[in-house]
């Protein structure tokens, strides 16, 4: 489980998050629902401690990770799994080499289960036949389920999606929420994800934080958002377009 | 009125202080980082070898025309300024003094800043716009031993060869130019370098070496990480590292051949 409790953050003078509380269960996928620029991503990099907050505390399965070391860090990161909004892939390696990478650099595995563990991700992405392939020459929807095989190398228990559908066709978008929810199902994962499409939170969200001027207006099961008087919520339901 | 405005560019001034001093403060904790992750240098090898060949090897042309030109041009224009005194035959020795203790490996460093330190700036710029840094840290790898303790390595090591080639080479053009425009002999040339040079000559020389390399690499590769605001962020990061590493290699150009001239005989 992954909590922020009290969360404040600012860049500069510009208050980002204000006294923000949110908790992701395991194994449920949990939204986090605002306008472009709100502060969506700088949660999730708050959940991995890549940011520090102001105030207030970030706890991981119960561990304060807070004021933790860059290095004490390294080995709950890998209890997460992240896919950037730009998959932030390394351009000048193959599929497979951004594959194994990760579990060459941190882990003594022998190449045999490297390559296994590769070849299941390649499987799971649907992308035999281009392992020795750049990144460059994928479509976004192709680099976006390689961002996915490389979060899950390292078997985590929860997956952090960054505006998982930006950018994608719609045939492609519903390819990577169907990919998320079945992460659920069959890997018994947990996932987080933020977003500004709304669409998105109703066709795979267990639940939803609705993040608005710096705070959470509303955190609660996914269905329960339509009960929500907030004239925000209540503006984005009728409207679905959240670029306020 | 006035009062309001001198508080306000006060105010100004103390803010922009106190970023400089936290940017400091920021670069101190990279660069003690960077020197610490160098026992990691095993497991980054390659990235060291890719590196030195970078740093090294490519960089030979650059460092060739520049040490070329300045012992051409320093054999020229300080030959006709001896031939004044009747004192040509002292052109061995005065060009060699300026080309090994300064110019050398001045020029060399700048160039280095300009191709090494460019390089390293837009290269790591990308990689932070692209969040490629932040996975590096998701993912549980340390991005200053994987991308910056190779450079530094790499430069501290390759600009001790490319001081030397920079010395020859701009030594070399210094006597076939006294030698085909001032028509001195090669002999009386070399017989005024050889034996006068001292191992102060060459201290103040190699010594920049390793002074420059920490410089570039380390004041560049900090800039790319600092780079924010899409590619036009990575430009800024990127003139900002060579504006910086330029001037600092130039600075201490001057405090080394100083530190060495005040304390070798």
């Amino acid at each position: 489980m992954i909590e922020l409790r009290n969360v404040t953050l600012k860049y500069g003078e510009k208050l980002v998050l204000d006294k923000v509380s949110l908790a992701v269960q395991d194994n449920t996928i949990k939204a986090v629902l605002g306008p472009s620029g709100v502060g969506k991503s700088t949660i999730l990099k708050l959940m991995l401690g890549l940011i520090k907050p102001n105030s207030g505390q970030v706890f991981v399965d119960g561990l304060d990770i807070t004021s933790m070391k860059e290095a004490d860090l390294y080995p709950i990161r890998r209890k997460m799994g992240i896919v950037f909004q730009g998959n932030a892939l390394f351009d000048s390696m193959t599929i497979s080499q951004n594959l194994s990478f990760f579990l060459r650099e941190n882990l003594r595995l022998p190449e045999d289960e490297i390559g296994r563990r590769v070849a299941e991700q390649i499987r799971f992405a649907g992308l035999e036949g281009y392992e020795d392939q750049l990144p460059e020459s994928l479509s976004g929807g192709m680099r976006k389920r390689v961002a996915i095989g490389r979060a899950l190398i390292f078997n985590p228990k929860m997956i952090l999606f960054d505006e998982p559908t930006a950018g994608l066709d719609p045939v492609s978008s519903k390819k990577i929420l169907n990919l998320i929810a079945s992460l659920k199902k069959s890997n018994d994962l947990g996932a987080a994800f933020v977003t500004h499409i709304i669409d998105d939170v109703f066709a795979i969200a267990d639940h939803v934080a609705v993040l608005y001027q710096g705070k959470i207006i509303f955190d609660g099961e996914t269905e329960k958002l339509h009960e929500s008087d907030h004239p925000f919520i209540r503006s984005i339901l009728s409207d679905k377009i959240l670029e306020l | 009125m006035p009062l309001t405005l001198i508080r306000s560019y006060a105010d100004q001034t103390i803010l922009r202080l106190k970023e400089f001093l936290l940017v400091m403060q920021e670069f101190l904790l990279f660069s003690v980082r960077a020197f610490t992750t160098i026992p990691k240098i095993k497991r980054y090898w390659r990235d060291f070898l890719d590196q030195a060949a970078i740093c090294g090897a490519e960089s030979i042309p650059i460092v060739l025309v520049s040490s070329i030109s300045i012992g051409s041009l320093l054999a020229i224009e300080v030959g006709n300024l001896l031939e004044d005194f009747g004192a040509k035959t002292m052109l061995g020795r005065s060009t060699s003094i300026s080309v090994l203790r300064e110019l050398g490996p001045l020029l060399m460093g700048l160039m280095l800043s300009a191709r090494y330190g460019s390089r390293n700036g837009a290269e790591l710029g990308a990689m932070q716009i692209s969040e490629q840094i932040d996975a590096l840290r998701a993912f549980g790898t340390d991005p200053v031993a994987k991308l910056v303790m190779p450079r530094l390595m790499a430069a501290l090591v390759m600009f001790f060869p490319l001081t030397a080639l920079a010395d020859f080479s701009g030594l070399q053009a210094a006597g076939l130019l006294s030698e085909h425009y001032h028509h001195i002999d090669p002999g009386i040339f070399w017989n005024s370098v050889y034996p006068r040079l001292t191992p102060k000559d060459f201290v103040a020389s190699f010594l920049k070496a390793p002074v420059f390399a920490i410089i570039i690499t380390l004041v560049s590769s900090f800039n790319g990480f600092l780079a924010r605001g899409g590619t036009a962020g990575v430009g800024r990061s990127t003139i900002k590292g060579i504006v910086v590493s330029s001037g600092l290699v130039l600075i201490a150009n001057f405090y080394v051949s100083k530190l060495v001239l005040e304390n070798m005989r």
